[in-house]
């Protein structure tokens, strides 16, 4: 919008849309949302850091706004308290198998999506939507005793397999979105010059679906980082990932609101840096595919 | 002559029809059948289990034991009501907050691209870490509750009270930006003239927002309320971490049947109540797209 360069002394040029309000009234916008972004992010950021840096030795207790003293201790323990590291270990395990074999399954399925008439298209929506829909205590229950009896239960194999099925429709939306908005125009250019199939999908298809197989691929890589209920009742108590630790520690009356807090810095650190990264990549249409429309 | 050349285009393409299904399948294959091996034959166990088949260490009958005990025992009762009341409630807060703020986001002011940024971080926050997050603000020890006490004010309980207040809080925090994302998508497709015709016509803004904005995204509000009601309803970590013993939501009893009593069955019973609702809102949800795609054509 070209309005916004506009000087406020020129609120009676015609350009200006009825509906735009005049620059003091913006810059009261502008206060506003930072002010409220403040309060309700950032302090709570800034105070989850100050917890994972507060000395356990003199604690940080009421009425205390900010610590007495500030130390590395908790950090520390990330290294000496093997049950953090080993998490963390885990967490970034999964986290890229997860997202490879959601890859695998999602892109051939997404292109049948995006670029194929099908039979029956609203009942293969419905079922990738269910998970979606689908609270994961009910999947858990499911997959819990299945995974019982095929002996998944409590291994890395068994999280992997019931981590995929919870991010696993957002990636084939996604793709499928992608796919659907390459010109046909590209793909029959392309088959007149003599490009087979193979040719087709290795130099016309993949580069133009990358943009979204790189936000799909974040969508499942933070998906799987995030992911608790189901790990919980599968992984418990072998396959440890950083969520239920911190779920252990942050669960009953005594929680040690110092480690939580590491964990949570931890996760928290590359989901945001993503975020940032892939702004670009995570365009509203995105995730608007991933949330949204059908 | 002629019939040879009728004859041999239709059975190619009778050929290439078939070849063509069974592209579709073998594309279809890797997505689709990964979701039915482990989602649909799960899901179907759970409903089969919850009238008593399939059922794990004791033998198979079918029963409806396990829904009369949903009817007569009180916690399970309670869990279910305590559930939705926290996911009707965080829906309508919610919605009231997105909406206002994505109508105020399609009006350029300086700094907006650094807000629209900043929103979608919840997006990002696991659960688990956004309950850390509000904990440290609203908690007894919390720094609001620090605050107050300086000046002799006493913070109200607000986590694992009654009114499930700290879980309606941090639900809210968590679902708004997926709201603002749907409802600003959808507002900003409303074309300009509409509300600047309105406003030469002498409307207020407010009068643009209650009698322009909302009734045009609609469709936008009806799917972004569906999904957060369903995800908050059958939601665990939050309500498992700052929830009151009791009421408990009906996810953490679930939880609590299979990894305390290994009582399988009656969480499946559980299990598939929750699937049946969501089912039914998922019916409406679809029933409102077709209805907004129609409106479209």
């Amino acid at each position: 919008m070209s309005t916004a360069e506009l000087p406020g002394g020129m609120a009676e040029a015609p350009r200006r849309s009825a509906g735009a309000p005049r620059m003091p009234m913006r810059w009261l916008l502008t206060l506003g949302f930072f002010g409220f972004a403040t309060i309700v992010l950032v302090i709570p950021l800034i105070v989850g850091v100050l917890w994972s840096f507060v000395n356990p030795e003199h604690g940080w207790f009421p009425p205390a706004i900010v610590p007495p003293s500030l130390s590395l201790a908790n950090w520390r323990a990330m290294l000496s308290v093997p049950e953090i590291g080993q998490a963390f270990f885990m967490s970034f395990l999964i986290a890229p198998i997860v997202t490879v074999l959601c890859s695998a399954l999602a892109l051939p399925t997404g292109y049948a999506l995006g670029r194929r008439r099908l039979k029956a298209r609203r009942t293969i929506e419905l079922l990738i939507l269910a998970p979606i829909i689908l609270p994961g205590i009910v999947l858990a229950t499911g997959l819990g005793s299945m995974f019982i009896r095929m002996g998944l239960s409590h291994t890395i194999l068994g999280v992997v397999l019931v981590q995929t099925v919870v991010v696993l429709p957002f990636m084939i939306r996604i793709v499928a979105a992608t796919f659907e908005g390459v010109p046909q125009d590209l793909i029959d250019a392309a088959r007149n010059l003599g490009a087979g199939p193979w040719a087709l999908t290795r130099h016309v298809l993949i580069p133009m679906v990358k943009p979204g197989l790189v936000a799909g691929g974040l969508f499942t890589f933070i998906g799987s980082l995030e992911e608790f209920v189901l790990t919980f009742i599968v992984g418990m108590p072998h396959v440890q990932t950083l969520p239920v630790l911190l779920w252990a520690y942050l669960g009953g009356r005594s929680s040690i609101f110092t480690y939580a807090a590491v964990v949570t810095m931890v996760l928290l650190a590359p989901t945001i840096l993503l975020l940032f990264i892939a702004e670009r990549a995570l365009k509203q249409e995105y995730l608007a595919a991933g949330f949204g429309k059908v | 002559m002629e019939q040879v050349t009728v004859a041999l285009p239709q059975s190619s393409r009778e050929r290439i029809r078939r070849h063509e299904w069974l592209t579709d399948l073998a594309l279809l294959a890797p997505g689709l059948g990964y979701l039915l091996i482990f989602m649909v034959v799960p899901l179907i166990q759970v409903i089969l289990r919850g009238v008593g088949l399939l059922a794990i260490g004791e033998p198979s009958r079918l029963t409806l034991d396990f829904y009369r005990q949903v009817v007569e025992n009180k916690i399970l009762r309670d869990s279910i009501l305590f559930s939705l009341y926290f996911a009707l409630v965080t829906t309508a807060v919610s919605l009231v907050l997105a909406l206002i703020v994505s109508a105020l986001l399609q009006i350029q002011f300086p700094g907006r691209s650094i807000i629209s940024v900043l929103y979608k971080i919840p997006l990002v926050v696991p659960s688990l870490v956004a309950a850390f997050l509000v904990l440290t603000i609203i908690d007894q020890g919390g720094i609001i509750a620090r605050a107050l006490s300086r000046y002799g004010i006493e913070w109200p309980e607000l986590v694992h009270d009654r009114w499930g207040l700290g879980i309606i809080m941090v639900l809210v925090w968590h679902n708004v930006p997926i709201m603002i994302v749907i409802l600003s998508a959808v507002m900003s497709a409303i074309p300009q003239d509409i509300s600047a015709a309105a406003r030469n016509l002498g409307a207020t803004p407010w009068q643009v927002f209650s009698n322009i904005t909302v009734p045009l995204s609609l469709p936008g509000i009806s799917a972004a309320s569906l999904l957060v009601f369903i995800g908050v309803f059958g939601a665990f970590s939050i309500p498992s971490l700052l929830g009151a013993p009791y009421p408990s939501a009906i996810s953490v009893i679930m939880s609590n049947e299979v990894l305390e009593r290994a009582n399988w069955a009656q969480a499946s019973a559980l299990g598939t109540i929750v699937t049946a609702v969501s089912a039914v809102v998922l019916y409406v949800y679809y029933r409102l797209i077709r209805r907004q795609e129609a409106a479209l054509r």
